[in-house]
C-alpha cells in the first residue's frame, strides 16, 4: 500500500532510520572516543579526541596492567558461561516436562517462574549474605553463579517453551511408538531439533549474567570472584583523588565490544527469543 | 536487569490451561504414572533451586527483620518485634526514598512507552534498513546498565562532557535534583526503550494488516487509525511491557549507584536497602527495608492484574 | 552469625582444618631447610601509593624480616568509603586473608568493637606510639587500648593567592569579605572547598564546629553534644560561604579533586584542601604556583585558632588471620620512620612521627615535577609548609569516635547537604536528632 507514496516519504523514513541509528550508537561512540583520549584533553568537553591514543587500554595505567581488570574479566567469563549452562540446562528439563509432559503443579512452576521474573533481587541480598558467610560462598564464583542461575531461570523456561512448543510433536510420538522412553525421544528426537531455541535463552540468559552488578557488588570483594561491572564501578585511580574517567570508559568499551558483536551476529535470534511468545504463546 | 522478564508470560500463563491434556486422558495407564513422574522429575531441580534462593532467603528476611541484628555488635542480637520496621516507617528518608522511586519509575515508564512505541512502529514499517535499526537497538539492550551509566554521567559532566558544549550551558547537573533526575532517568530510557520496542513490536503483529487497511478505506485518518484500531488490538501486548518495565524501574539500583549514589534526593529503595544491609552490615533494620520494598512489587503486580487483568483475557477471546 | 553456623553444618570445615594442619606441617619442615620455603606471606590490605613508597616498604621490611615473612601488597579501591566497605563484608565474613590492613583514623572504633581487629600489647603499643602526634595516637586508640600502629597522617591547609590576599584572612568571616572585595573589582574570588555529600563535607563540619568550640559527640561517643550556641555559629559560616559571591558553582558535588583543577584554572582566589595541590599546581599551573601561599586553616570570629580535623591511616592486624605475631611485627616494621619518611618523600603522605616535621630530610625534600606544558622538569620542595602542618596536627581534632561513625557520618553529610540550603536554626536541632538515631543503630541515612 505504500509502494506509491512520494519520494518524501521515503526521505522520513530514511530520516528516521538514521536517528534510531544514532540514538543507540551515539553513547558508545562517546565510550570509544573518550577511552582513547589522553589524560590532557578529558576535560575539553570535545566529543572527539585529537590526538587519539591507546594508553588507556595498554599504557602503565592501562585497565590491561590495571591489578583488577583482567582478573574481573576472567571472572565474568567464567561466571557468566557457567551460570548460563547451569541455568539453560535445568530450564530445558522443565521446560520439556512442561510442554510434553502432563502432570499436576505444571501451572505452579509457571507461576512460580513468573513469580521470580518480578522479584527485587534487593529484597535477598542480605539473608544471601549472611548465609554466604557461613557456607563459606562469599567471594566465591559459586556464590555468584547461583543466584544469577535463580534469577535466569524463569527467563530461559519460559523461552524454551515457546520454542518447544512449536517442535513437530509427531516425532516425539512415533519415536515413543517405536519403544523409546520419554527419556530416549527427549535426547535424540527433541535436542537437536531444540538447539535453536536454547541457544537463544543461552544467549539472553548470559546477558543477564554479564550485566549484574548488585550482586557482584554485595557478594564479592577482591578479585577472586568479583566481575567487570563491579570492578568498573570500583575503578582505582592513579591517586586517591583522582578520578579515572579515561581507563574506566577504555574498561567500558572492553567489555561492550564482544556484547556489540554478540547482538549484530545473533540479531535475529535474540529478537525472536524476546518477542516470539508474545505473539504465538 | 531487564534481561530477566520473559515478554510473553503474561499472554501465555493466561493461555496455559487449554495447552494440551486431550488425546490419552482415557487410559490412566502406568505410563501416564510414569509421565506424572518423569515431568516431577525434570521440573524439581528448576523448582528446588528457585525456592532455595528466593523463597527461602526471603523467609530469613523477615526473619531477621524482627531482630536486632548488626553485623558490627554481634554479641547485641535479640528479637525486637516489629520495632526495625516502626524504625523504617517513622523516617522521612524512607518516604523520600519511595517518592524519588515512584518518579523514576513513572517518568521513565511513560518516557519508554511513547519512545518504545514510536520505534516499534519505525521497525514494523520501515521498508528497508529494518535489520540495521534492529541491530542497533539491541546495542543498548545488551549493553552493560554500569557502563551505560557511566557513559552518561562522563557525557553531562561539566568538565568531561560534550552535552553542556551540545546545549550551549554550563549546567552542573548532578548538583540539583531535578537535573540529577534528568541524566537517571535518560539513561534509563535509553537502556531499555529497546526492549520496551521489541515488546511492542510482538504486538504489531498481532494487528491484521487488512483490518487497518479497510479502516482506511473507511476514510478513517491516521489518528484514528491508531486510537481505534491499532493501539486496542495491541493492548495486551501494552500491558505486558508496562507490567514488566515498571517493576524493573521499581528496583533501579545501578544507574543510580553509579551517577550519584542518592546525593541531591535521588537515592531509591534499592540503594536504601543495600546501604543499609551492604555497606552498614545492619542485617535487622536492612530486612526490613528489604521486606517492605518485597511488599511493594508485590502491591504493584496485583493493582496492574487487577485492573488489566480483564483486558488480558477479553483480547485472548478475540484471538 | 553464631546460630547460624550452629544450627547448619559448616561444609568446609574439615577441609579447610587439613589445609590448616598442612600447612603447619609444612612450615615446620621448611624450617629448617632453609628460609625460601618457611616464609610466611603477611596480605597487607591497602590502597595503593602511586609513588610506590608502600610497595618499597613492603619490600624492606621483608627483607628486614629475614625470611620469616613476606608482606603482599593486597590493593583496594582508592575511595576511602569504598575501601571500607570491601573489608568490612570481608572481616564480617570472617576472612582469614587479611593479616594487615591500612584503615582510614574513623574506622578504629567501628572495626575495635566488632572485634575484626586484634588489640596491641602494651609493649608493642609502645613501641609503635612512641613520638608520635598525640591526636594520631588517639585515632588508633579504642576504649583505652591501642588496635592499630599510627602510621600516616594528613589535615588541610588554607591557601591563598599571595598577589590578592598579600596577608591571609585569619577566620572564615575576613575570608569572606576579601572575596567579596575581589569581586567587586573583578579580580579571581571563589573560595574552594568540598561541599559534595560525602565524607569531606564531613571533614568541613568537624573542623567548623571544633573551631566554633563545641563538639559533635561526647568524650566516650555515647551522646551528642553540638552546643547550640556555637554549632548554629558554624553551620551559618558554611551556609554564608555556599551562598556568596564565593561559591563555586558546583560546590554541591566538589570534592578535593575539583577543588584542585578550578585552582588551576585561576578562578579562585581561597581553597580548603590538602597538600597534594601543592606539587600538582607546580606542574600544571606554574604561575599560579609562584602566587600560591598557605596558612593555618581560617578560624571563626571570636572563637580563638582553628581546631582542624585530622586523616590519615593506620595499620591495623587482622583478628582471623593465621600469623597474628607475625603481622604485629610485620605492622611494627612498615610504620617505622624510615618507611613513613619515604611515605612522605614518594608519596606527599605526612608522617605521623612529630621530630620527621623538622628533620631537614623531610622540610629540605624537593620532587621533580613535570611541567605538563612544556614537559620539562623542575625541583619544587615537597614540604615548604611543614611547621604549619605540624602546628596544625598538634591540636588536631578527631572526628567522631563511635562504632556508628559510619551512620554518624551519614548523617551529618545527609542533613547538611547542600551546604547553600543549611538552616542554622533548625539543622542543629536536625542533626541532633539524626546523630541520635544513628547512635542507636536505626538510622537509615
Amino acid at each position: 500500500m505504500d509502494h506509491k507514496r512520494a519520494p518524501l516519504n521515503r526521505f522520513l523514513w530514511v530520516l528516521g532510520t538514521i536517528v534510531v541509528v544514532l540514538y543507540a550508537l551515539v553513547p558508545v561512540a562517546w565510550l570509544v572516543s573518550l577511552s582513547l583520549k589522553p589524560a590532557d584533553e578529558l576535560s575539553n568537553g570535545k566529543f572527539l579526541p585529537r590526538s587519539p591514543t591507546l594508553d588507556n587500554y595498554t599504557g602503565a595505567k592501562g585497565v590491561f596492567n590495571d591489578p583488577q581488570f583482567p582478573s574481573a574479566l576472567r571472572n565474568s567469563v567464567g561466571i557468566a558461561l557457567i551460570a548460563t549452562v547451569l541455568a539453560v540446562t535445568l530450564a530445558m528439563f522443565a521446560a520439556y516436562a512442561i510442554v510434553r509432559l502432563d502432570f499436576p503443579g505444571k501451572q505452579f512452576v509457571l507461576g512460580g517462574a513468573l513469580a521470580i521474573a518480578m522479584f527485587p533481587p534487593v529484597s535477598i541480598i542480605g539473608p544471601l549474605f549472611n548465609m554466604w558467610r557461613s557456607l563459606r560462598l562469599f567471594d566465591t564464583w559459586p556464590g555468584l553463579i547461583i543466584p544469577y542461575m535463580t534469577f535466569t531461570l524463569p527467563l530461559a523456561i519460559w523461552t524454551l517453551s515457546a520454542f518447544f512448543r512449536e517442535i513437530p510433536w509427531d516425532l516425539d510420538k512415533a519415536a515413543r511408538v517405536d519403544g523409546a522412553t520419554p527419556f530416549q525421544a527427549f535426547r535424540r528426537i527433541i535436542a537437536p531439533l531444540a538447539a535453536p531455541g536454547v541457544f537463544t535463552s543461552a544467549i539472553l540468559v548470559f546477558i543477564f549474567a554479564w550485566n549484574d552488578f548488585l550482586f557482584a557488588t554485595s557478594l564479592t570483594s577482591t578479585n577472586r570472584a568479583r566481575t567487570v561491572p563491579a570492578a568498573i564501578a570500583f575503578f582505582t585511580g592513579s591517586s586517591q583523588f583522582d578520578f579515572p574517567a579515561g581507563q574506566i570508559a577504555a574498561g567500558s568499551v572492553v567489555v561492550t565490544i564482544p556484547i556489540i558483536l554478540m547482538v549484530l551476529v545473533f540479531q535475529r535470534r535474540i529478537v525472536a527469543g524476546l518477542t516470539s511468545g508474545a505473539v504465538k504463546g | 536487569m531487564t534481561t530477566t522478564a520473559p515478554p510473553q508470560a503474561a499472554s501465555d500463563l493466561a493461555r496455559r490451561p487449554r495447552a494440551r491434556d486431550a488425546g490419552t486422558r482415557a487410559h490412566i495407564s502406568d505410563r501416564a504414572r510414569a509421565e506424572r513422574r518423569l515431568g516431577w522429575m525434570l521440573c524439581a531441580p528448576a523448582v528446588a533451586v528457585m525456592l532455595l534462593v528466593t523463597a527461602y532467603p526471603i523467609v530469613y528476611a523477615i526473619w531477621l527483620s524482627l531482630q536486632k541484628y548488626d553485623l558490627r555488635f554481634p554479641a547485641d542480637r535479640r528479637f525486637i518485634g516489629l520495632r526495625n520496621y516502626g524504625a523504617v516507617l517513622s523516617n522521612s528518608i524512607f518516604w523520600q526514598d519511595l517518592y524519588a522511586t515512584l518518579v523514576i519509575t513513572v517518568l521513565s515508564v511513560a518516557v519508554e512507552l511513547l519512545l518504545g512505541f514510536a520505534l516499534a512502529y519505525v521497525m514494523h514499517r520501515a521498508i528497508f534498513g529494518r535489520g540495521l535499526v534492529r541491530a542497533s537497538l539491541l546495542v543498548p539492550y545488551g549493553i552493560i546498565t554500569v557502563v551505560a551509566a557511566f557513559a552518561w554521567r562522563f557525557a553531562f559532566d561539566p568538565t568531561t562532557g560534550f552535552v553542556n558544549g551540545l546545549l550551549n550551558t554550563d549546567t552542573s547537573w548532578f548538583t540539583k535534583p531535578w537535573s540529577a533526575f534528568t541524566v537517571i532517568i535518560t539513561t534509563e530510557v535509553w537502556k531499555t526503550t529497546p526492549f520496551m520496542s521489541l515488546l511492542l513490536l510482538a504486538g504489531f503483529t498481532l494487528v491484521p494488516d487488512d483490518l487497518v487497511r479497510a479502516a482506511r478505506v473507511d476514510g478513517a485518518t491516521g489518528w484514528k487509525r491508531l486510537t481505534k484500531v491499532i493501539i486496542p488490538l495491541m493492548k495486551p501486548a501494552i500491558l505486558v511491557a508496562l507490567l514488566f518495565r515498571t517493576l524493573d524501574a521499581f528496583r533501579i539500583f545501578d544507574s543510580v549507584y553509579v551517577q550519584t549514589r542518592g546525593a541531591q534526593n535521588t537515592e531509591t529503595m534499592s540503594i536504601l536497602g543495600y546501604n543499609t544491609l551492604i555497606s552498614r552490615l545492619n542485617l535487622g533494620l536492612g530486612s526490613a527495608v528489604s521486606v517492605i520494598i518485597f511488599g511493594l512489587v508485590i502491591l504493584i503486580a496485583f493493582l496492574f492484574v487487577k485492573g488489566f487483568g480483564a483486558d488480558l483475557s477479553q483480547q485472548r477471546g478475540e484471538r | 552469625m553464631y546460630e547460624a553456623s550452629r544450627r547448619r553444618p559448616r561444609p568446609r570445615l574439615l577441609p579447610a582444618g587439613v589445609i590448616g594442619v598442612m600447612a603447619v606441617v609444612a612450615s615446620a619442615c621448611g624450617g629448617g631447610g632453609g628460609n625460601q620455603s618457611g616464609t610466611v606471606t603477611i596480605k597487607w590490605y591497602s590502597y595503593k601509593e602511586p609513588g610506590g613508597s608502600y610497595d618499597d616498604a613492603a619490600a624492606r621490611c621483608s627483607k628486614a624480616s629475614n625470611g620469616k615473612y613476606r608482606i603482599q601488597l593486597q590493593v583496594l579501591p582508592n575511595d576511602a568509603d569504598q575501601q571500607r566497605e570491601q573489608l568490612v563484608r570481608r572481616l564480617a565474613a570472617r576472612d582469614s586473608d587479611i593479616d594487615l590492613m591500612s584503615m582510614d583514623v574513623i574506622w578504629t572504633p567501628e572495626f575495635a568493637q566488632a572485634g575484626w581487629i586484634a588489640p596491641w600489647d602494651p609493649s608493642a603499643a609502645r613501641a609503635v606510639t612512641e613520638g608520635r602526634l598525640k591526636p594520631a595516637v588517639k585515632t588508633a586508640t579504642w576504649k583505652g587500648r591501642l588496635y592499630a600502629a599510627p602510621f600516616t597522617s594528613n589535615t588541610q591547609l588554607f591557601w591563598y593567592r599571595k598577589s590578592l590576599t598579600p596577608t591571609p584572612p585569619a577566620t572564615w568571616e575576613e575570608a569572606l569579605g576579601a572575596a567579596r572585595r575581589l569581586a567587586a573589582t573583578g579580580k579571581p574570588h571563589l573560595f574552594q572547598e568540598q561541599g559534595q555529600r560525602y565524607e569531606g563535607l564531613v571533614v568541613w563540619f568537624t573542623s567548623l564546629v571544633a573551631s566554633a568550640g563545641t563538639s559533635v559527640l561526647n568524650e566516650d561517643g555515647t551522646k551528642v553534644v553540638l552546643e547550640r550556641t556555637a554549632t548554629e555559629k558554624a553551620l551559618r559560616v558554611m551556609k554564608e560561604v555556599s551562598t556568596s559571591v564565593a561559591a563555586p558553582p558546583a560546590l554541591a558535588t566538589a570534592r578535593e579533586d575539583d577543588g584542585r583543577l578550578a585552582w588551576e584554572a585561576g578562578s579562585s582566589a581561597f581553597m580548603i584542601n590538602y597538600t597534594f595541590v601543592w606539587p600538582s599546581a607546580n606542574g600544571n599551573a606554574p604561575a599560579i604556583a609562584k602566587d600560591m601561599g598557605w596558612a593555618r586553616y581560617p578560624g571563626i570570629e571570636g572563637a580563638g585558632p582553628s581546631r582542624v580535623t585530622i586523616g590519615g591511616f593506620n595499620i591495623g592486624v587482622g583478628a582471623y588471620g593465621k600469623n597474628k605475631d607475625l603481622a604485629f611485627e610485620a605492622a611494627r616494621c612498615l610504620t617505622s620512620e624510615q618507611n613513613q619518611l619515604d611515605a612522605a618523600i614518594k608519596g606527599g603522605l605526612l608522617p605521623t612521627t612529630e621530630t620527621l616535621y623538622d628533620d631537614p630530610k623531610l622540610t629540605q625534600a624537593t620532587q621533580d615535577v613535570p611541567n605538563a606544558a612544556t614537559g620539562k622538569t623542575q625541583k619544587v620542595r615537597s614540604f615548604p609548609y611543614a611547621d604549619v602542618l605540624k602546628a596544625t596536627l598538634k591540636d588536631a581534632v578527631l572526628r567522631p569516635q563511635t562504632p556508628f561513625y559510619n551512620d554518624v557520618s551519614l548523617a551529618i553529610a545527609r542533613t547538611i547537604h547542600p551546604t547553600a540550603g543549611i538552616d542554622p536554626v533548625k539543622d542543629v536541632d536536625r542533626l541532633r536528632s539524626a546523630i541520635t538515631k544513628a547512635l542507636k543503630g536505626e538510622g537509615l541515612e
